[in-house]
């Protein structure tokens, strides 16, 4: 096997690659959808949630509950907003970050825990925002965001962020070490 | 491709660390921000122009909260968009820009320009400070505008030294 030169990237797994790429599709996906189903995407939101009056707060009077559907749509349309966002940006951060631990870390415990913890991590925190705008009409406003929080922010985005920690310490030192 | 120097590779994955660790904290300690943000304007009073008025005092503080707020959100953003930036574009002068005294100032360059979404704490702090119009100016034209200028300037001249070199160098 030939060793790499020191000075030049090194390419991380085809597996890493292909969940950051799947990841880019998606938002892509989901952004052309997001315009297209726009009006199919409302009438639904809108319609799951005049059947659950209960858990949205609507009391009969037009005046008040459209105020209420029209916050929780708005809601709704900025959780696939913020999934389109995230998934393209996280895509590109997954790639860079698990080509730079491949390239600069050298105890491979730490680039496996690094790579995976940014490659699940990264790959699945915008899959929240697509879970929060789902629950919206089910679940209200903050009863999706507590769940979205619970079962896909905080162990995706923790696991992301203590990888960056991580490369970012694990970079420094490299520098140090130089 | 070759890999640009540690210390630029350093401070593009740090921008990306502290942008998603700022998202982060924007969710969790929303009101406490927010609460610190309206207590800073409580007490510059004459940089925002508080007049004694509740209703008027609470419109102006309630727009420079959220201002401070963007500002916070604008840092999240860029610093996550700017870090895998100025790591590829590095990665390009690196394999690409032959003359060292060149890469040398493109390398400064880009790394300047990484500095750019520090400007939006700046922007959050100096709108709190020295009010929100002030701040807003102060910030853009002492720290976003050079800053983001140095990156302008670097995709620039990468771009006609690559135009340069595409010129010079045979094809096929």
């Amino acid at each position: 096997m030939t060793e790499a030169r020191p000075d030049t990237w090194r390419v991380p797994s085809a597996w890493v690659l292909l969940a950051a790429i799947a990841l880019i599709a998606c938002a892509e996906v989901g952004g052309a959808s997001m315009a297209q189903f726009k009006l199919a995407l409302t009438r639904w939101a809108r319609g799951t949630m005049l059947a659950r009056p209960a858990t949205h707060g609507l009391v009969g009077v037009r005046d008040v509950d459209e105020q209420i559907l029209d916050e929780a749509l708005v809601k709704f349309d900025a959780g696939l907003r913020l999934f389109h966002l995230h998934a393209e940006g996280m895509g590109t951060i997954i790639i860079v970050a698990t080509m730079v631990a491949t390239t600069v870390v050298r105890a491979p415990g730490l680039r496996r825990a690094i790579v995976v913890l940014i490659t699940v991590g990264g790959a699945g925190y915008p899959l929240g925002y697509l879970l929060w705008s789902a629950l919206i009409p089910f679940a209200g406003i903050e009863g999706g965001k507590a769940l979205a929080e619970r079962l896909v922010w905080i162990p995706f985005g923790g696991a992301a962020i203590v990888a960056m920690w991580l490369l970012t310490a694990a970079v420094g030192r490299e520098i140090v070490r130089r | 491709m070759r890999r640009p120097p540690l210390v630029i590779v350093f401070l593009a994955i740090l921008l990306v660390a502290l942008g998603e660790t700022a998202g982060a904290l924007m969710s969790v300690v929303r009101p406490q921000i927010e609460s610190y943000a309206r207590a800073r304007v409580a007490a510059n009073p004459v940089a925002h122009g508080l007049a004694g008025t509740a209703e008027y005092d609470l419109e102006i503080t309630s727009r420079a909260v959220f201002t401070a707020e963007a500002g916070l959100s604008f840092f999240h953003v860029h610093a996550e968009g700017l870090g895998p930036i100025i790591l590829l574009a590095t990665t390009v002068v690196a394999t690409f820009v032959p003359s060292r005294r060149v890469r040398g100032c493109l390398y400064a360059l880009f790394t300047l320009g990484g500095l750019f979404p520090l400007g939006y704490l700046v922007y959050a702090v100096a709108v709190l400070e020295a009010g929100r119009d002030t701040g807003v100016e102060l910030a853009e034209r002492y720290v976003l505008t050079p800053l983001g200028s140095a990156t302008i300037v670097g995709l620039l001249a990468l771009a006609v030294v690559l135009a340069g070199r595409r010129r010079t160098t045979p094809t096929g």
